[in-house]
C-alpha cells in the first residue's frame, strides 16, 4: 500500500506569507493526497486564499485555537488511520517547502519504519541560505535547546539524523502515532509543543529524525513555533511563553515525588530569575516570569491531564533519550560563546568616549591641581566643620538607620520619614566605611576633579572634540554656584553639581540602553534627594522626554520611580501635615541665606561674588563689581545665545529650555522660606537651580562652539578666562577666610561630653543657643551630637510645637531664668546630663540672653559648672540615666516603615541591577543574530543606492524587518560606530543618527575646506534638515 | 533659471535664522522679565513658645551701714562701719496686693572690723500657685555725722545680679570710694570689676577674681584698685553666684566732711538712658561752670561712659519735673572707653528729669551737691530701667522724700499710690512728661496703673542730699522666647 499524506495547513492572518507557501505546496514533486486548510479566524484575505487554493477540506475555526489544536481539529475530519503509512504533514502559513521537500520526508519515513516523526531543515524566509532551526533537544535539566539556528548552511549539519525533537512547522508524522499520543499537549500553545510531542514519541518507543535534504522556509510568524519578531510586546510574549512551557514540562516530566519540590520552587525561582532579567536589561520580561510561574502553579488540571496522558503512552524510561540530550559541557560552551558576543556589544561602545586619548585625564588632573590650590587651608583635615557640614554617624548601621520611615533621633526624637538625602549620605558614608565622616572630606578633596570628569563625560554626548570637552569641564568646575556651595559648606548642593552632568550623560543615552535609563533614574533620585527644589524642573524635562520618546517611552517612563520610592514616606508625612510645599525644603543642616537679587541670580550667583570684600580689603577704589562682573560674563552669554542661530539650534534650544527651567527654579527658591533654625528663617537654596541653569548655558555654549569649527577656540578661551576672573574671589574664599567651611575636630560637642558619650551613647546634652531676637534655641542632642544623616526637613519645616517640645521649652525657659521651678526632675526625664550654652553672636539681644542664661545656670544649685569649652560654656547635671529615660523605641517605623522600605529596596534594587553594564543576555544574543541575518538579507535584496523613506515602500521585506530596537545589544549594534555618539531624545527615524554624527563628520572634513558641504549637497541636505527640525 | 533646490536651501537657512532670532528674543525676554518682575513670596515664621518662668523667691540686699577706712592707721585698707542704717521694707502680693512679711536675715560683713550692724537680706518666698513674683521693696538711710564723714546716704535694697554698672565715686584726694559686694545666693561668686576712668581703662590686677562667699559681703577700697581716679565707672561681673554691688563715696573738704553717698547700680548700656530725677539745690549758670574749678565745684554734672569702641553722639535733654523751670538740651560727642563728665548748665533750683539719647549704648549717672549752713552733701542720681506694671516703693526715713516719675509712653498714666498705712493718692503723669510726688517717710507704697515708668526717690534737706533709683526685678525673671527646632 502506498503511503498516504495528509497535508494540514494552519493560517492566522497570514496573507503576507501565505501566497509563497501555497505556491510552494502546489509545486511539490510529491503532491499530498489530502490537503486540509485551517483558518484560525483571520481578519485579512487568508480565508479567501485558503479556500481558493482548492483544498480537500477547508476549516474555518476560532481565532483562539493554537497550532496543535488546529491540527487536531483538522485530523478530526479525516478518517482514522488504518496503517502506519498514513502520514500527517504539519504546515503553517509561513512554512514554504522546497519542491522536493515532501518527497524526501516521505522517503525518510518509508525507509525507516521505526522513525515516527521526520522534520525538515527549516531555513530563513528571506535569507534562504541561513538555517532558521534544525533539530531541537533538551539540556540534562530540561531546558529547550535548538540544535542549529541562525547559521549559514554549508552542509555542515547534513550528517544529523536522529534528534530528540524537530520543530512543528514542516514536521511529517505518522497518523497512528499522532492518534496514539493524542497530538500536541493543549497546555503548550506555541512553544515547545513539538518538543514535548517528540519526547513523548521517543518515550513511546519511536524515533524522531531530521532530514537535511528536505528544506522548508519559515518566517517565524508565530503560528507554528514562537513568533520571532524583535518588537517589544511580541518578544516579551514569546519569552513568557517559553518560560511557561518550560515550567509546564518540568512539572509534567518530574517524578511524582519531586513534584512538590518543583511546585514550591516556582515562585522563589521567579524572583531569582527576575534579578537575572534585570541584569540582562530585560525588565519587560519580569511580568512574564511571574505570570508563567503563577500559571504553572495554579493550573493543576493541565499538568494533571498531561501527566496522565504521558504516563499512558510511555513505554521507555528517561535513560532512553539521555544520549540525545545536549550535554552540560556543550551547554556551557554555547553560553560562553554568547557571553562573549554580548560583551563585545558592550565594550564596542567604550573606545568612542576616548577618555584618555581625548584629554579627559589631563583635564581631570588640571582640575585636581586647581582644587588642591583652593583647598590648601583644608589640607590634612580628617573632618570638616562649618556651614552645613556635620559629621556622619560613626558606624554604618547607625548611618543606614537614617534611611526610610522610622525613629528620627533628632532633638527629642520622633517617628517620621527620613529625607531621601539620608540615603545619599548613607551611600556616601559607606564609601568611607572606616570613618564615614571622612566621606565629606573626600567630597571636598575630589570635588574639582569629579566635577571636571562629570562635565567632560557629559560633553562627550555633545561633541567629540577634546578641546571643547575640556572647555566644558573648565566652565563647569568654575561655576560660581559650585564654588559658593563649597565655601558655604553645603554638601547637598555640591553633590547636585557633581551629579548633574552625569545625569545628563545617562539621560542622553537613556533611549538607547536600559543601562543608561536605569543609571539616569538613580542619578535623578540622587539629585532630587540632594535638592528637592530641582524636582519640578527635572519633571518637566522628563515629561518632554516621554512625549518625544515614541516607541522608547518605556526607557523614560521609569526615570522618576526611584526618586518617588525614596520620597514616598516623606510625601506621606508632609501630605498628612498638609504642607506639600515643604517637600522642597533643603535637606541636611539648614543654612540660612539672604534673599538674592534676581539680577545676581541671572549671573549664576546664588550669593555674593565676593569682589566687594576683596576690593575693600586691598583698598582698590573705582572698580564697581556690579558693573564689571556682568561685562566679564557677557561673552559666555553671547556664545550661548549664538548657538540658537548656528547649526544644532534645535539642541541648543533644548539646552536653553533646561537653562530657563533652572533659572525659574532658582527664582522660585529665592521666594520660599520654608524651614527655620531657631529664630532664623531658612530660605530654599537657589544654588541648586542655578546649577541646572549653568548646565543649560554650558550646553548651549558648546553646541554653538562646535558649529564654529576651527573658530571655536578663541571665543571659548575668552569666555573661560573671563569666568575665571569673575570667580577669583570665590576660588580664594578659603584663603581669604570668607568661607564658612573649615577644618574640624570631628566633634560637635565638648570633649567632656564626647568622652561621656563613649560610655553612654544616649547621654543627653541640652544645647542652648541665644538667638538674635533675644530668644533661646533649646535642642537636645544625644550621644556624640548632631550628625548630617539625622537631619530632617520634617523637623526644620515643622510649624507646630508639640506637647513635648512645649515641655522642653518650659524647662529651657526656666533654666534660663531665675525661676522657682524644680528643674532636676525635668532634666532627668529628658535624659539631660549636660547643658551647653553657645556663645552669642554679635546681636545685643543675643548677648543679653546669653548673659541671663549663664547667670541663671550658674545660680542653679543642681548644676555643676564644668567650664568654658570651644563649643560654649558647659554645665553638668549628675542624676540622669539617659539610656533608661529616653530609649530608642524598637520598630518605631511599624508596618508602614517596613512596606516603604521594601518598596525602596525593590525599586532602587531593580534600578541598580538594571544599570549594571554587564552586557545583554543570551536571549538577546540569539535575537541579535537573527536580526543581523535578516538585515543582511534585506541589504542584499535592496539594490537601491540612495536612501528612500521606508514609509513609502511597503514591501514584504520592509514590513517584516523593522529596525531592531528591542534590546540593548541590538541598539548597540545599531548605533553609528563612526560617530561614536548615541542619539538621545531624537525620534525613532533612522536618519536622526546624523544629528549626533554631524560634529564628528564635520570635524573630520573641516581640514578639507571652509565649505565642505558644498562639495556634496545631496549628502549635506539631510544633516541640515535634522538640525532644523 | 535658479536651481529650485538651491532656492529651497537658501529659504530654509533664512527660516532657521529667523527662528533662531525668535529663540534669542524669547530667551532674553523670559530672563529679563523674570529678573525684573517682583515675585510673590512664601515665608514661614519660625515657631517658638513664650515661656514665663515660674516665679522664684525674691531677695533684696541692703548695703548696710556706711563704712570708713583707716580708723586704725595700722590697717589703712581695713574698713569699719560707722553707726547704723535704718531700713524700711515691705512686700505685697502682685495680684491681691496683700502685705507679705519678708523674712529678714543678715549678710555677714566679713570685711567690717566693727560689725555692729551687718547688711540685711530680705527674702520673700513665692506663694504656692502664684503666677507673678511678689513686689518687694526696701531702702535704707543713714545720717552720718562723724569727724570724717557727714551727710545723708540712702540706698535701695537691691537684687543680686551677675552684670551691673556703677557710674559714680572718685578716688581723688579727699575722696574715698568703697565697693560693697554682697552675695545673697547659695553659690560662690567670682567677681571681676572693670574700672574705667577719665583716661580710659584702668589696669587693676586686683580687680579680677574677687571671691565672695555665699551670704557674705566684701568691701573693696576702690583706691586700692584705681588710685587718683576722678571719674571711675565700674563694670561688675560675677560668675557662679550673683552679687548686689554698690559704691560708697565720701569726701572731705579741707577738714570738714563733704558728704557721703551710697551709689546704686545704674542701668545697663543702652542707647536711651533716663534719670528720672535730679535735684538741683543751687542754681547754676553758664558762668559758674566755665569760670569755676569745674566739677569739683559741685556743679551738677552727668558722667557718661561708652562701653563700646565707637564714639557716641549723645543728646542730653533736661526737663523740669514740675514745669516751673526751663529745661536745656545739648549734644556732646563722647569718646569710647573714657568716662566723660558733662556739666549741666544753666539750671535753676528744682528737680529735673534727664534723658540721654545716643547712637551707641552708654551708661550714665548725674551728680549734684548742696552746700548750706546745715553742712555739705552730694547726691548721685542713677539712670534706671523702666518699671513695667505695678511696683512697690519703700521710703526710708529721711528729709522730704520725693518720688520722681517719667512716663515715656504716648499715653497718659493714671497712677494710684497706696501707702501701707494711709489713704491712696491718685496721680496723672502725662504722656512723655515727668512728675514728682512727695512721699511720707517710713511707708511702703504700691504704685499701680503704670507701664513703662522710670522712677527715682530723692531726699533733700538742709545740707543733705541723696537718692536711690527704682529698678524692676532683674531680666532673669522676665519671659523668654524659646525655640525647640
Amino acid at each position: 500500500m502506498q503511503p498516504r499524506v495528509t497535508a494540514i495547513l494552519v493560517a492566522r492572518n497570514g496573507a503576507k506569507h501565505l501566497e509563497r507557501t501555497l505556491r510552494a505546496l502546489s509545486l511539490q514533486t510529491r503532491q499530498p493526497d489530502i490537503v486540509i486548510t485551517v483558518d484560525c479566524g483571520s481578519s485579512d484575505a487568508t480565508a479567501k486564499m485558503l479556500a481558493d487554493f482548492g483544498p480537500t477540506q477547508f476549516i474555518a475555526s476560532d481565532a483562539d485555537l493554537n497550532f496543535g489544536q488546529a491540527i487536531t481539529a483538522a485530523v478530526r475530519v479525516t478518517t482514522p488511520p488504518t496503517h502506519d503509512r498514513e502520514l500527517l504533514w504539519l504546515l503553517a502559513q509561513d512554512s514554504a517547502p522546497e519542491p522536493n521537500a515532501l518527497e524526501i520526508l516521505v522517503d525518510a519515513l518509508e525507509i525507516a519504519p521505526s522513525v515516527a516523526v521526520a522534520g525538515p531543515k527549516v531555513m530563513e524566509w528571506i535569507a534562504g541560505e541561513y538555517i532558521h532551526n534544525f533539530g531541537e533537544s533538551m539540556t540534562p535539566s530540561g531546558a529547550t535547546v535548538t540544535l542549529v539556528e541562525s547559521e549559514l548552511d554549508q552542509g555542515q549539519h547534513d550528517g544529523l539524523s536522529d534528534v530528540l525533537a524537530v520543530s512543528a512547522g514542516g514536521m511529517l508524522v505518522r497518523h497512528t502515532v499522532w492518534e496514539q499520543l493524542g497530538g500536541f499537549d493543549p497546555a503548550l500553545s506555541v512553544v515547545d509543543d513539538s518538543l514535548d510531542f517528540c519526547v513523548r514519541v521517543r518515550l513511546a518507543g519511536h524515533r524522531v529524525s531530521v532530514v537535511p535534504a528536505a528544506r522548508v522556509a519559515s518566517a517565524g510568524d508565530g503560528v507554528a513555533g514562537p513568533n520571532q519578531s524583535s518588537r517589544g510586546r511580541l518578544r516579551r510574549r514569546r519569552v513568557r511563553a517559553e518560560r511557561s512551557a518550560q515550567l509546564h514540562r518540568r512539572l509534567v516530566y518530574a517524578p511524582a515525588g519531586a513534584l512538590v519540590f518543583h511546585w514550591l520552587s516556582l515562585l522563589p525561582l521567579a524572583f531569582l530569575r527576575s534579578i537575572g532579567q534585570l541584569l540582562r536589561k530585560e525588565p519587560g520580561a519580569i511580568v512574564g516570569e511571574f505570570s508563567a510561574a503563577f500559571g504553572a502553579a495554579f493550573n493543576g488540571m493541565r499538568v494533571g491531564n498531561a501527566r496522565r496522558a504521558f504516563a499512558k503512552t510511555r513505554t521507555l524510561g528517561w535513560d532512553a533519550i539521555s544520549t540525545l540530550r545536549v550535554p552540560s559541557a556543550e551547554v556551557r560552551r554555547r553560553h560562553s560563546l554568547k557571553r562573549e558576543a554580548s560583551l563585545f556589544g558592550l565594550h564596542g561602545e567604550r573606545p568612542e568616549i576616548r577618555f584618555f586619548s581625548g584629554g579627559g585625564a589631563w583635564t581631570m588632573l588640571a582640575a585636581a591641581v586647581v582644587g588642591i590650590i583652593m583647598m590648601v587651608p583644608l589640607l590634612g583635615a580628617d573632618t570638616l566643620t562649618g556651614g552645613g557640614v556635620l559629621p556622619l554617624s560613626p558606624s554604618l548601621p547607625e548611618l543606614w538607620a537614617s534611611v526610610g520611615y522610622g525613629w528620627r533621633d533628632l532633638g527629642l526624637g520622633f517617628v517620621g520619614a527620613a529625607d531621601p538625602f539620608g540615603a545619599v549620605v548613607a551611600v556616601l558614608g559607606s564609601i568611607a566605611f572606616w570613618s564615614p565622616s571622612f566621606a565629606l572630606v573626600l567630597v571636598y578633596a575630589l570635588a574639582f576633579p569629579l566635577a571636571a570628569v562629570g562635565a567632560w563625560m557629559g560633553a562627550s554626548r555633545l561633541t567629540d572634540r577634546g578641546s571643547l570637552r575640556a572647555l566644558v569641564a573648565v566652565l563647569w568646575v568654575l561655576a560660581p554656584t559650585f564654588l559658593i556651595a563649597l565655601a558655604d559648606g553645603r554638601p547637598a548642593a555640591i553633590l547636585v553639581h557633581l551629579l548633574l552632568p552625569w545625569l545628563f550623560f545617562a539621560w542622553f543615552a537613556a533611549a538607547r540602553t536600559w543601562s543608561a535609563s536605569a543609571s539616569a533614574a538613580l542619578l535623578f533620585a540622587a539629585v532630587v534627594a540632594c535638592a528637592p527644589s530641582l524636582a519640578p524642573a527635572l519633571l518637566v524635562v522628563w515629561a518632554l522626554s516621554v512625549a518625544v520618546a515614541g516607541r522608547r517611552v518605556m526607557r523614560f517612563i521609569g526615570i522618576p520611580l526611584p526618586a518617588l520610592a525614596l520620597a514616598l514616606p516623606l510625601i506621606a508625612d508632609q501630605g498628612l501635615r498638609g504642607s506639600w510645599l515643604d517637600l522642597i525644603a533643603d535637606p541636611g543642616l539648614p543654612v540660612p541665606s539672604a534673599h538674592a537679587p534676581s539680577l545676581q541670580l541671572l549671573l549664576g550667583l546664588p550669593g555674593s561674588d565676593g569682589w566687594a570684600g576683596v576690593l575693600d580689603r586691598f583698598g582698590v577704589v573705582g572698580l564697581d563689581p556690579q558693573l564689571f562682573v556682568p561685562i566679564l560674563l557677557a561673552p559666555f552669554a553671547v556664545l550661548a545665545l549664538l548657538a540658537l542661530l548656528l547649526p544644532g539650534a534645535r539642541l541648543a534650544g533644548g539646552a536653553w529650555l533646561v537653562a530657563l527651567l533652572g533659572f525659574g527654579t532658582a527664582l522660585a527658591a529665592n521666594q520660599l522660606v520654608l524651614a527655620a533654625i531657631g529664630a532664623e528663617p531658612v530660605r530654599v537654596w537657589t544654588g541648586a537651580g542655578l546649577s541646572l541653569y549653568w548646565l543649560g548655558l554650558v550646553g548651549a555654549l558648546v553646541i554653538g562652539l562646535r558649529s564654529l569649527h576651527r573658530f571655536a577656540s578663541t571665543p571659548g578661551v575668552v569666555a573661560a578666562l573671563a569666568l575665571t576672573v569673575v570667580v577669583l574671589p570665590l576660588l580664594a574664599s578659603l584663603h581669604l577666610g570668607t568661607a564658612a567651611v573649615r577644618k574640624g575636630t570631628g566633634q560637635t560637642q565638648p570633649a567632656f561630653v564626647a568622652a561621656e558619650a563613649q560610655i553612654d551613647p544616649r547621654v543627653g546634652t541640652l544645647q542652648l543657643v541665644p538667638q538674635a531676637d533675644g530668644g533661646l534655641l533649646a535642642t537636645i542632642e544625644r550621644g556624640i551630637g548632631a550628625t548630617l544623616n539625622q537631619q530632617s526637613t520634617l523637623d526644620s519645616t515643622d510649624q507646630t510645637v508639640s506637647a513635648r517640645e512645649k515641655a522642653l521649652a518650659e524647662l529651657a525657659g526656666n533654666l534660663a531664668s531665675r525661676s522657682g521651678l524644680e528643674t532636676s526632675a525635668d532634666l532627668a526625664e529628658f535624659g539631660i546630663r549636660f547643658i551647653v550654652l553657645q556663645p552669642a553672636e554679635t546681636s545685643v539681644d543675643a548677648a543679653d540672653t546669653a548673659l541671663r542664661t549663664e547667670t541663671a545656670l550658674d545660680g542653679n544649685a543642681a548644676l555643676a559648672p564644668v567650664g568654658d569649652t570651644e563649643f560654649g560654656r558647659l554645665w553638668q547635671f549628675g542624676e540622669t540615666d539617659a539610656a533608661a529615660s529616653t530609649p530608642i523605641p524598637a520598630r518605631a517605623g511599624g508596618v508602614f516603615g517596613l512596606v516603604t522600605l521594601l518598596i525602596v529596596l525593590a525599586v532602587v534594587g531593580s534600578a541598580v541591577l538594571l544599570s549594571l553594564p554587564i552586557g545583554a543576555g543570551r536571549e538577546a544574543v540569539r535575537q541579535a543574530n537573527r536580526d543581523a541575518i535578516r538585515r543582511a538579507a534585506r541589504a542584499d535584496a535592496r539594490q537601491k543606492p540612495k536612501r528612500v523613506r521606508r514609509s513609502k515602500v511597503v514591501s514584504d521585506l520592509d514590513a517584516d524587518l523593522d529596525v531592531p530596537l528591542g534590546t540593548d545589544l541590538e541598539a548597540d549594534l545599531a548605533i553609528d560606530r563612526k560617530s561614536g555618539v548615541g542619539t538621545g531624545l531624537e525620534s525613532t527615524d533612522g536618519s536622526t543618527d546624523d544629528v549626533a554624527a554631524e560634529p564628528a563628520e564635520s570635524g573630520a572634513v573641516e581640514t578639507a575646506g571652509a565649505e565642505p558641504r558644498s562639495a556634496n549637497p545631496a549628502a549635506a541636505e539631510p544633516v541640515e534638515d535634522d538640525n532644523a527640525r | 533659471m535658479p536651481d529650485r533646490r538651491q532656492l529651497a536651501r537658501i529659504g530654509g537657512r533664512a527660516g532657521r535664522g529667523v527662528l533662531g532670532l525668535v529663540g534669542i528674543a524669547v530667551v532674553v525676554a523670559t530672563l529679563g522679565a523674570a529678573a525684573l518682575v517682583t515675585l510673590p513670596s512664601i515665608e514661614r515664621d519660625p515657631q517658638s513658645s513664650e515661656i514665663e518662668p515660674l516665679p522664684s523667691e525674691q531677695q533684696r540686699v541692703c548695703p548696710g551701714p556706711v563704712m570708713t577706712l583707716a580708723e586704725d592707721s595700722t590697717q589703712a585698707q581695713a574698713a569699719s562701719s560707722v553707726g547704723a542704717a535704718s531700713a524700711v521694707y515691705g512686700a505685697v502680693d502682685a495680684l491681691a496686693l496683700e502685705q507679705i512679711r519678708p523674712q529678714v536675715t543678715e549678710i555677714s560683713a566679713v570685711d567690717d572690723s566693727n560689725s555692729r550692724q551687718p547688711p540685711l537680706l530680705l527674702t520673700v518666698p513665692v506663694e504656692d500657685g502664684a503666677s507673678l513674683p511678689p513686689l518687694v521693696a526696701g531702702s535704707q538711710s543713714q545720717v552720718a555725722a562723724t569727724d570724717t564723714i557727714g551727710g545723708l546716704a540712702v540706698a535701695a535694697c537691691a537684687e543680686a545680679v551677675s552684670d551691673s554698672w556703677i557710674v559714680g565715686g572718685s578716688t581723688d584726694i579727699g575722696r574715698t570710694s568703697l565697693l560693697l559686694l554682697s552675695n545673697p545666693t547659695t553659690v560662690l561668686a567670682t567677681v571681676d570689676v572693670t574700672v574705667s576712668g577719665e583716661s580710659g581703662l584702668v589696669d587693676a590686677p586686683g580687680a579680677t577674681g574677687i571671691l565672695v562667699q555665699p551670704g557674705e559681703q566684701r568691701v573693696i577700697s576702690l583706691a586700692g584698685l584705681a588710685p587718683n581716679l576722678k571719674s571711675p565707672v565700674l563694670h561688675v561681673q560675677s560668675r557662679g553666684g550673683q552679687v548686689a554691688a554698690s559704691l560708697e563715696q565720701s569726701s572731705i573738704r579741707g577738714i570738714e566732711p563733704g558728704g557721703v553717698e551710697i551709689i546704686g547700680t545704674t542701668a545697663t548700656p543702652a542707647t536711651n538712658q533716663i534719670i528720672a530725677g535730679v535735684r538741683v539745690m543751687a542754681a547754676v549758670t553758664e558762668e559758674t561752670v566755665t569760670t569755676g574749678e569745674g566739677f569739683n565745684a559741685d556743679t551738677p554734672s552727668i558722667r557718661v561712659f561708652v562701653p563700646g569702641s565707637v564714639a557716641a553722639t549723645v543728646q542730653i535733654g533736661v526737663t523740669s519735673a514740675d514745669g516751673t523751670a526751663e529745661g536745656t538740651s545739648s549734644q556732646v560727642e563722647v569718646e569710647p572707653g573714657i568716662a566723660t563728665e558733662i556739666p549741666l548748665a544753666p539750671l535753676a533750683v528744682g528737680s529735673f528729669s534727664v534723658q540721654l539719647r545716643s547712637d551707641e549704648p552708654i551708661v550714665a549717672a548725674a551728680r549734684t551737691a548742696t552746700d548750706s549752713a546745715g553742712g555739705k552733701d552730694f547726691g548721685w542720681f542713677s539712670a534706671s530701667a523702666p518699671l513695667e506694671g505695678s511696683f512697690a516703693v519703700a521710703v526710708a526715713d529721711g528729709p522730704s522724700p520725693t518720688l520722681h516719675l517719667v512716663n515715656s509712653r504716648a499715653a497718659d498714666a493714671l497712677l494710684t499710690l497706696t501707702p501701707s498705712n494711709g489713704t491712696s493718692v491718685e496721680l496723672r503723669v502725662s504722656a512723655g512728661a515727668s512728675a514728682t510726688v512727695p512721699l511720707s517717710s517710713g511707708a511702703v507704697y504700691v504704685v499701680s496703673g503704670g507701664a513703662q515708668l522710670w522712677a527715682l526717690v530723692d531726699y533733700s534737706g538742709d545740707g543733705v542730699l541723696s537718692s536711690f533709683a527704682l529698678n524692676p526685678p532683674g531680666p532673669l525673671a522676665s519671659s523668654i522666647q524659646v525655640y525647640t527646632h
